[in-house]
């Protein structure tokens, strides 16, 4: 019987965060393969081993991960479905400050609300709208505005009805499934973040990555 | 006579709805409070620092438009001004960055070290900067 060739997919996300000290397998990738068995195997091989506490990153190029497998399994053949570098970020099971959570988003919470009062008014000065609303008000009704026209009042309303559909929710109650810009820019941000790391690690040869010697606790058995 | 108050009611709802897209596309877009959430590992509470933009353009745009006046003390005056000091800087800084106005003189001028001396020199110069404006009453 011909040795048929295994063949195991691997997945891994951009970004992982692990408490435990060693890494395993199975912490960063998700993995398939058709012998069921392999499978639990695979997930339990070490990758590396952080020595001390404190927070640590690495950038692990994806070649590193499949000459971890090979190692143990030379006659595998491995497909990569994900990312070709996974971002481990290891930090110290801790409990969040419930506290100082609270004050930052308290903090922050305060800063955009002011800052978006602030920005509304400074655009209404800067661009004159009141004195603008008097000019329309004189050019279609012929006569002097007293500041409270009509003209304020829908103003006002359509700058409530904008904002609502821009952001598209309003409290917790969201007004289609589409995600909220913020929420987009926030993963557009995210994305930014970790290509720039990856790109930091690669420059700077800290990217654990195959046929360099590297300062980490690699594990060499 | 009401056909006119309809057109005005109309000119004045798209101008509102006009500006409040555009402003607030402005904010989002560049990404200030994306990066508040991120700094301060609050991303998950995304969702309520968009209300919280929300409302303050709903109500700052009322209290301006009607010029409420509103007496609350110095104290919330220093706490308003302190915070919307801390967003317009975040923007100000956001719009530089967007623009790519860094990475192109470091690049031209060839800057390799020293640019946390930078970073800090522009934001004296612009912290100078308002408390001259301030000041000279410009």
């Amino acid at each position: 019987m011909a040795i048929t060739k295994e063949t195991i997919y691997i997945k891994g996300e951009q970004n992982v965060e692990v408490t435990k000290r060693e890494v395993t397998l199975g912490d960063i990738l998700s993995i398939e393969c058709a012998n069921v068995e392999m499978i639990p195997k695979i997930k339990a091989l070490k990758l590396f081993k952080i020595q001390d506490d404190g927070k640590h990153r690495y950038v692990v190029s994806i070649l590193k991960i499949i000459e971890c497998i090979h190692r143990q399994y030379p006659n595998v053949d491995i497909e990569n479905m994900g990312k070709e570098d996974v971002i481990i970020t290891c930090e110290d099971e801790k409990t969040p400050n419930k506290f100082v959570h609270g004050i930052k988003v308290i903090g922050v919470t305060m800063i955009t609300f002011v800052g978006a009062a602030f920005s509304i008014m400074a655009f209404n000065n800067d661009v004159e709208t009141t004195k603008l609303f008097g000019q329309i008000y004189t050019l279609l009704m012929g006569k002097q505005s007293n500041g409270f026209t009509v003209l304020e009042l829908t103003y006002c309303v359509g700058v409530i009805v904008g904002i609502l559909i821009f952001f598209n929710h309003f409290g917790k109650k969201k007004f289609s499934v589409d995600p909220t810009p913020m929420e987009v820019e926030m993963r557009l941000y995210e994305n930014d973040i970790q290509t720039t790391l990856i790109e930091n690690y690669s420059r700077k040869e800290k990217e654990l990555d195959v046929g360099k010697a590297t300062s980490a606790g690699t594990y060499r058995t | 006579m009401w056909v006119r108050q309809l057109l005005l009611a109309l000119i004045g709802l798209s101008a509102g709805v006009t500006v409040a897209g555009g402003l607030f596309s402005f904010v989002v877009s560049l990404g200030v409070v994306s990066d508040f959430a991120d700094r301060t590992h609050t991303a998950k509470h995304i969702l309520l620092y968009e209300t919280s933009v929300a409302l303050g353009g709903i109500l700052g745009n009322i209290f301006f438009i009607y010029q409420i006046s509103l007496p609350v003390g110095i104290g919330i005056l220093m706490l308003f001004g302190m915070f919307a000091g801390v967003f317009v800087g975040c923007w100000s800084m956001a719009l530089a960055e967007i623009l790519n106005v860094f990475p192109i003189f470091i690049r031209r001028v060839k800057i390799l070290k020293g640019i946390p001396y930078i970073i800090l020199s522009i934001a004296l110069g612009k912290g100078i900067g308002a408390c001259l404006f301030f000041f000279q009453g410009w």
